[in-house]
């Protein structure tokens, strides 16, 4: 489940106010992140939650859920 | 003067001298994150460019029928392409089906671009077949069939050679070639038509001019539906039979440091880029990414496809000099689809040129140096001529003016395109007297030409051109949309490198929670046509200014809005910004998305 904190990162560089963000959202589904965007918004993921990805990461990802996996898996959460 | 055909023969009987020549040489590398690349040889290439051109003749296309071409980074795609030209039809290569536009859109845009360009088959993947069959028999649509030919054992299967003989001996450099389309999505799109010889005529001379050798080896992220992309990065190397290295430009945007390691790994030595691209390869690159990456190989780095900013420039030197970057390889070029592609470019071995201009006699279209370290305005170069090409810079009137005086930018090249196909209007709007009017504003300083704006209205982001009448349209019909009263322009940002895409929307909504309704619409109609709005502004009734025509003006609402909200104002040529006296007295929203 897309915990709130990601979902409040995503908006804020997307500067939405708000959007429905589940699972299995994708990027293409919320204004504003095309794939001109993605790299912000996986940057400010990347600072805000201080981990790191690296690029064949970040191209397997899918969907929003994908990322909220990613994030976990780099602070040590079980899924 | 139109280039002489019978000095360059076709393109296909170019690519089978160089299989010949050299048929284990690399003629493709097909890159992939994370994978060994993939390397068609020109032998490998060619043999099966001829057994897609026999499987597709025995399918039925014909001499002069349009194909287009829609694949991910497929390893296919080459020999696909190339066996379209053997078969004598003419590959127009479309964008893969964004996920964001709905499949009744992507087939509307199809539809519309069979019904006026012409568009005979679609070649596509098998993924797309349930989206594209519904524009067959349809009584809309003028294509005849799709065709698989990515899957290449059931379409190659028995394939006989029988007519290829026939089809490759009756080629000449006058056929038509290739079909190129613009971007756009309300039958804006312009599909311009390029002959075998004007390509092949544009690669010899541009890579002449250029210092091209054996040596060299091309790399690129840009998609091949794009013309610096199809033009500069592969039908120019292929033509000179040096190696092009192919990236998925999909894979570039989410990892761009992928560009600096092929360039690393291949050793290449050319690439072209927009300026957007500089931007954010010397930004959002970590440099955990660039493991092992150098830039000494790189002898040129073009930036070209959207104006030049030389800020993006130095802050890519700065930033990739350690890893070998030379300062001459930053260059600049000026080009277009309707000159087959480059009018201008910088010569190899030194950077562009730079001039300090006063930026309020510069708004007047004056580039007036400045010295003693006065208020300047940077102006890059966008190179010099490339012999062939003339260029005039002509006032409103389309009377000549001086150098550094800024006018419409007139070109006149050998390897002019052979018209927008099926749109003699449009043609006939876009070259006078043999002169295309490019839209774009310029000046000269001595052999220098130098790209400032554009007359026309298009935004470009990205290297991407959006017709504002496409944003306009898709968001006139919204509830809550004073009908008609919409403009859509480009807005420069300055750490994107590039330009973003704004409306403003008259609307007699007060509520604020209307208001909000209304913002979430306006950026889902935008997605609806896979553009990103990135900043709308709202704005009470009778807030925009009319042109003289009684229509919103993009222009005078662009500056108006601009002004208001404290950014740059565009800049105007000859003429008086109209009605921007009155544009205080009503603030507009800014809602930025």
């Amino acid at each position: 489940m897309v915990s709130d904190e990601l979902k409040r990162v995503i908006l804020n560089v997307l500067k939405l106010e708000a959007w429905e963000i589940a699972d299995t959202t994708l990027a293409a589904e919320v204004p504003g992140w095309d794939s001109l965007s993605h790299i912000n918004v996986v940057s400010a993921v990347e600072r805000h939650f201080s981990v790191r990805f690296k690029n064949v990461e970040v191209l397997k990802l899918k969907n929003v859920g994908d990322l909220q996996r990613l994030v976990d898996s780099k602070l040590g959460k079980q899924p | 003067m139109k280039h002489n055909h019978a000095e360059t023969g076709t393109i296909w009987h170019r690519w089978c001298e160089n299989a010949d020549k050299s048929p284990n040489a690399v003629a493709i590398v097909h890159w992939r994150a994370g994978q060994i690349p993939l390397r068609w040889t020109w032998g490998e290439l060619v043999d099966t460019a001829k057994r897609y051109a026999a499987a597709a003749m025995s399918r039925g296309i014909k001499r002069g029928e349009v194909c287009g071409i829609i694949s991910r980074h497929n390893p296919l795609f080459y020999p696909v392409y190339l066996g379209c030209v053997c078969a004598g039809a003419m590959p127009a290569v479309l964008a893969y089906q964004n996920p964001r536009l709905h499949p009744e859109k992507f087939r509307e845009g199809l539809e519309g671009m069979g019904r006026r360009s012409g568009l005979d088959w679609i070649l596509t993947e098998r993924a797309l077949e349930s989206v594209l069959q519904p524009l067959l028999g349809n009584g809309r649509s003028t294509i005849k069939g799709l065709q698989f030919p990515f899957e290449s054992n059931e379409y190659l299967a028995g394939v006989e050679f029988g007519s290829l003989g026939e089809a490759v001996s009756v080629m000449r450099a006058s056929d038509p070639l290739l079909l190129q389309h613009s971007s756009g999505t309300t039958g804006l799109q312009k599909p311009v038509l390029l002959s075998h010889g004007t390509v092949l005529g544009h690669a010899t001379q541009y890579a002449k001019f250029l210092a091209m050798s054996d040596a060299d080896k091309i790399v690129s992220w840009l998609p091949l539906y794009h013309d610096m992309g199809l033009i500069a990065a592969f039908h120019l190397p292929l033509a000179l039979g040096i190696t092009t290295i192919q990236i998925d430009p999909f894979e570039w945007v989410v990892a761009p440091s992928l560009l600096l390691e092929a360039i690393s790994a291949e050793r290449a030595t050319v690439t072209w880029l927009p300026n957007f691209a500089f931007s954010m390869m010397a930004d959002k690159i970590k440099e955990e990414d660039l493991e092992g990456a150098t830039l000494d190989s790189c002898r040129l780095l073009i930036n070209c496809s959207e104006p030049v900013r030389p800020r993006d420039q130095e802050k890519f030197f700065q930033r990739f000099a350690p890893r070998g970057l030379k300062r001459e390889a930053l260059s600049s070029c000026y080009a277009m689809a309707e000159t087959t592609f480059a009018v201008t470019q910088t010569p190899p071995g030194r950077e562009p040129a730079r001039l300090a201009v006063d930026p309020q006699l510069l708004s007047k279209g004056i580039a007036s140096q400045v010295v003693n370290g006065g208020k300047a305005k940077i102006c890059e170069s966008s190179g010099e001529l490339i012999p062939g090409c003339e260029i005039r810079i002509v006032d409103e009137e389309s009377n000549d003016i001086e150098e550094r005086r800024v006018g419409e930018v007139l070109i006149k090249t050998p390897w002019m395109f052979d018209g927008y196909r099926n749109y003699p209007e449009k043609t006939a709007a876009a070259i006078r007297d043999g002169w295309y009017m490019s839209g774009d504003y310029g000046f000269r300083s001595g052999n220098e030409i130098y790209i400032i704006g554009r007359k026309k209205d298009i935004v470009i982001v990205a290297g991407n051109n959006i017709y504002p009448e496409d944003v306009e349209a898709a968001i006139n019909d919204l509830a809550g949309v004073i009908p008609g009263r919409t403009v859509a322009f480009g807005e420069e940002d300055i750490e994107f490198g590039s330009e973003r895409l704004s409306v403003v929307v008259e609307t007699p909504l007060t509520d604020q929670s209307e208001i909000k309704q209304l913002r979430t619409a306006i950026l889902k109609a935008g997605m609806g046509i896979d553009v990103s709005i990135t900043n709308v502004y709202l704005v009470p009734p009778r807030f925009l200014i009319k042109s003289s025509a009684g229509k919103p003006s993009r222009s005078a609402n662009r500056d108006r809005v601009l002004r208001l909200n404290g950014s740059e104002s565009t800049m105007q040529f000859g003429g008086v910004k109209d009605g921007l006296g009155r544009a205080e007295k009503s603030d507009p929203e800014r809602v930025e998305a």
